[in-house]
């Protein structure tokens, strides 16, 4: 994937973390091997579409989660319930929402969020090429970044444009 | 003052109440969608700012920040979202809504937005 098209996530999981949780982020080494979360892993996923299309997702144990969501609440959470997942979703939706607006010659729209326990060998085969997972570590506990995101050629984006026009 | 918070993520909600509590401000009602908003609104003159959510199920905070100014109510709005870009707050400007804060924010920014409203 190209740089120009991760960079924007990556920036925006550093913005977000600094400024909703006051909490800077280390970058780990992208593509590196990707570290299984295990059956209770927490995975917040969120689609792309438009100009480029994708998914992005935030994969964590339920330490960090726990940590994350009680950070942003400001209480200390015992159990993965309804409340943390409703937060991690919240979380992949402003990373995504961030990160789009970075995208400032495309035009793009977000799903709804979606949460899940597990864990995902791999999201989708669509996005084997351009499909990079980025580690983070934070005081709040270690997460990554997954991104599978491709941008419409100018032919698509075309047909796209003709095929609005023509309803 | 009342300050009604509108999103229909409980966790945002209870992030905003936590931040304005800190702020001083202990009266906060919430809605989980527009069509609450709108009720709410309409039922609570006690209400002294809206903090809409854009993005929501049954009425859009758009929908609901039309809805509440075509009845006549000047309650100021502020919408809040993370769909930062330039026509999306324009859209929300021309429809009424008085001002717009974008996440992510932290208490801060969400106290010195909200303070000519909080103090008004």
């Amino acid at each position: 994937m190209k740089a120009e098209n991760i960079n924007p996530f990556l920036l925006s999981v550093h913005e977000v973390f600094e400024t909703m949780l006051d909490c800077p982020v280390e970058t780990g080494q992208i593509g590196a091997t990707e570290k299984k979360q295990g059956p209770t892993g927490i995975i917040g996923l969120i689609g792309l579409s438009g100009d480029g299309k994708g998914i992005v997702a935030i994969k964590m144990p339920p330490t960090t989660a726990l940590a994350l969501v009680g950070k942003m609440i400001g209480e200390k959470l015992r159990s993965v319930d309804a409340s943390v997942v409703d937060g991690i979703g919240e979380v992949v939706n402003i990373i995504a929402g961030v990160a789009k607006a970075k995208f400032t010659n495309l035009s793009l729209s977000l799903s709804l969020p979606t949460v899940v326990r597990g864990d995902i060998c791999k999201l989708s085969s669509q996005f084997d090429e351009s499909w990079v997972e980025i580690p983070f570590s934070s005081e709040l506990g270690e997460f990554s970044l997954a991104v599978g995101f491709c941008v419409a050629t100018e032919n698509e984006k075309e047909k796209k444009h003709a095929s609005t026009c023509s309803r | 003052m009342q300050v009604l918070v509108v999103d229909d993520s409980q966790i945002m909600r209870r992030i905003i109440v936590s931040w304005l509590k800190k702020a001083g401000v202990g009266n906060v009602l919430e809605a989980a969608d527009g069509s609450e908003a709108v009720e709410q609104v309409s039922s609570n003159p006690d209400i002294k700012l809206v903090l809409m959510d854009w993005n929501m199920p049954n009425m859009t905070g758009l929908e609901a920040l039309t809805q509440i100014r075509s009845s006549g109510h000047k309650v100021p709005i502020v919408m809040v979202t993370t769909e930062s870009e330039k026509e999306r707050v324009m859209e929300a400007i021309k429809a009424g809504a008085n001002d717009y804060l974008a996440k992510p924010f932290d208490p801060k920014t969400i106290k010195t937005k909200l303070q000519k409203y909080l103090t008004g």
